[in-house]
């Protein structure tokens, strides 16, 4: 059992990194990003389809990078453009529509469950440890420290600059925000763009243990959404402990025989726990601001 | 005069077309009609496999035919939905009137229309058998071994072959296909004597990390595996487990998966038919013709739609007098075992209850990126 719950922990960084990039989002443009994982598929996608080219890997990964940032750019532009008065449902809704259309067109250009499994560079597959029997690669090292990196960074980005407080006010009240001079719309993008790379790179981190395909790894954004929950979508720190915390709960429910075929279900049932906790304690939900 | 001329061709026309709604299911003239459903959109596609089969009908049309008429594949796509399947069953038997099915390929029709099928007395014969009742029913008789018959065949193959002590299986299953792995362990039990170190029919998405050191510390030599390959692999390489032997199921024998895998790790395939990838492998090359005559994507699925395609043509034309449907279900009934290449045991229809003709697997290891043919050929449990 605490081979299965070390085995588990080892992907808590990946799902940290998922569950960050939500918040992320939410935090700075305000709105829950279905396309998040879509977005940065594809990134990755074009990426492996240009080494299995016979392109040097980080030329290709600049290029993946720069196709998910201008695909989060357009999203975001259309965002701002046609539903930049419109609530926080409404904005989500439109991303779960994108992700629909993202994961369609992928698994067109590039194929399905059996059709579509790709190799994923493994830059940081060497073992750095051995804990119990398992083996420990540098891999998980590097999506922890990077998932400390993005909370540490973006939590400093929005205290301490200046940049940072125009990116709150931006999120908070857009339609202030431009009123007192602040380039609202072109904040916005840029943010979108930086989103969309940021997103190829965490799934480039996260595909070799969690999918291959397409379809699997766009998918992964339900267990992102899980994630971001634990932080309540607001505490970069939180979600960052929240995503160890389902690593765990997966180890945990594969090391117990009666339970591991139910594993899959961790994320929703981790929603739906803390979804009732919260609507329980209102005064905590209308309480907390972005 | 020429009104009451015009009135006669009206006439001979109305004839004529109400002659074509009143002819039954095959009459003896104009083409016969066959049918299938495949899964051509949805979650589970196989579009290869109707233009494999209608591909080997067209060449008989262009050599004139069966007894001067023509074959005509009449395929419904049923994109993986249980209502459109049994739309089309009854669509293809009320409305199409065709004597027999051939070259299905989805993952619902059989357990949707097993009853329906018996009922009309009409007989199916799968290019694809996907789900247990494709294995278990009266009127279908599958041209591959079928996903249970073939676990008994790689587990055959890790004890017998590879001649590993400590077999595991670690799987994901559909709903209702539980009882049937089972059914499959214990024919290999009954076989070998021998049992399964570890049964895990729990893998799903997420991480495989817990499973793969489970395995390591149960002390699994061989493993067969079904579920997604990329992840699995690079894992099992990080973990160490570069001395076991793992078993990837049919569905997994893609060139992409291939690739997927990293080196260093020793991945078998079991395979259906004659590994596709070889084209020299016997049957192959007559599978390769049709399919590069057509333009038609080569996989594995699409060497199911040549054969069942092959072997109706065959018994076909054993039929003496008018092709109906009742014609064609008495001939597959009585039929002599056929011999077909591309398979591990002859090809039967026959009487019976149920019926899985096709059983073995040859197998395939991936060699940098490529699945490589193995030389033992076809392993047939109990018979190697």
């Amino acid at each position: 059992m605490l081979n299965s719950v070390v085995a588990g922990l080892t992907s808590g960084g990946v799902y940290a990194l998922l569950g960050l990039c939500v918040v992320l989002t939410y935090r700075l443009v305000a709105v829950v990003n279905f396309a998040m994982a879509g977005v940065g598929t594809m990134g990755a996608f074009i990426m492996v389809s240009l080494t299995d080219a016979g392109l040097p890997w980080p030329l290709a990964l600049v290029i993946g990078a720069a196709a998910s940032a201008l695909l989060s750019g357009l999203i975001g532009a259309g965002l701002v453009r046609w539903f930049g008065e419109h609530d926080e449902r409404t904005k989500a809704a439109v991303t779960v529509a994108l992700f629909v259309a993202i994961g369609a067109i992928g698994l067109r250009l590039f194929g399905s469950t059996s059709t579509g499994a790709r190799r994923f560079p493994t830059v940081f597959d060497a073992p750095a440890f051995t804990l119990g029997d398992v083996v420990v690669p540098q891999s998980v090292l590097v999506s922890l420290a990077f998932a400390a990196l993005i909370t540490v960074g973006v939590g400093l980005l929005l205290s301490r600059t200046s940049v940072g407080l125009r990116l709150q006010a931006l999120s908070e009240r857009p339609a202030s925000a431009q009123v007192v001079g602040i380039p609202a719309p072109r904040l916005a993008i840029a943010v979108w763009v930086a989103i969309g790379a940021i997103s190829t790179l965490v799934i480039l981190l996260v595909a070799p243990r969690l999918g291959g395909d397409f379809s699997t790894l766009s998918g992964l954004v339900t267990t992102a959404l899980a994630v971001a929950m634990v932080g309540s979508f607001r505490s970069l720190p939180l979600t960052l402990a929240g995503g160890v915390l389902m690593g765990l709960l997966e180890g945990f429910a594969a090391s117990l025989d009666e339970i591991q075929k139910y594993r899959g279900v961790v994320p929703f049932l981790v929603i739906l726990v803390l979804l009732w906790w919260r609507s329980r304690n209102e005064v905590w939900d209308t309480a907390h601001s972005r | 005069m020429k009104r009451s001329l015009t009135s006669v061709v009206a006439v001979a026309a109305l004839a004529v077309a109400s002659a074509a709604c009143s002819s039954d299911a095959g009459s003896a003239d104009g083409p016969i009609k066959i049918g299938s459903i495949n899964g051509v959109t949805g979650l589970f596609q196989t579009p290869e496999v109707p233009q494999a089969v209608k591909a080997v009908f067209d060449e008989v049309n262009k050599n004139g035919g069966i007894n001067g008429r023509q074959l005509e594949l009449v395929s419904k796509d049923d994109a993986m939905n249980p209502q459109r399947s049994t739309e089309a069953a009854l669509d293809l038997l009320e409305s199409e009137k065709v004597v027999a099915l051939v070259g299905s390929s989805s993952a619902v029709d059989c357990g949707l229309n097993r009853a329906t099928y018996t009922n009309a007395g009409i007989i199916s014969m799968p290019a694809i058998g996907v789900d247990p009742a494709c294995f278990t029913s009266p009127n279908i008789a599958p041209v591959n071994p079928g996903p249970f018959k073939l676990i008994t065949a790689m587990l055959y193959y890790a004890s017998e072959t590879l001649k590993r002590d400590k077999v595991c299986m670690y799987y994901t299953v559909l709903p209702g296909s539980g009882g049937g792995i089972d059914a499959a362990i214990k024919e290999w039990t009954d076989l070998t004597g021998k049992q399964l170190t570890v049964k895990d029919t729990s893998v799903g998405q997420g991480d495989p990390t817990p499973y793969l050191v489970k395995a390591k510390a149960a002390g699994c030599q061989a493993i067969l595996y079904n579920a997604t390959v990329g992840p699995w692999f690079t894992q099992a390489k990080t973990q160490g487990m570069q001395d076991v032997d793992f078993i990837v199921a049919a569905n997994s024998y893609t060139d992409a998966n291939a690739q997927a895998i990293p080196d260093g790790l020793n991945v078998y395939a079991g395979t259906e038919w004659q590994p596709y990838t070889d084209e020299t492998l016997p049957g192959n090359d007559r599978w390769a013709k049709v399919i590069d005559e057509n333009k038609i994507q080569k996989t594995a699925f699409s060497q199911g739609g040549v054969m069942a395609a092959d072997l109706f043509v065959q018994v076909l034309k054993t039929i003496k007098g008018d092709i109906t449907r009742e014609s064609v279900t008495e001939a597959f009934k009585n039929m002599k075992p056929i011999d077909y290449p591309m398979v591990g045991t002859p090809w039967i229809f026959g009487p019976g209850e149920a019926h899985s003709p096709i059983q073995g697997s040859r197998f395939v290891k991936v060699e940098a990126g490529k699945w490589k043919v193995l030389p033992e050929g076809f392993i047939v449990p109990g018979k190697n």
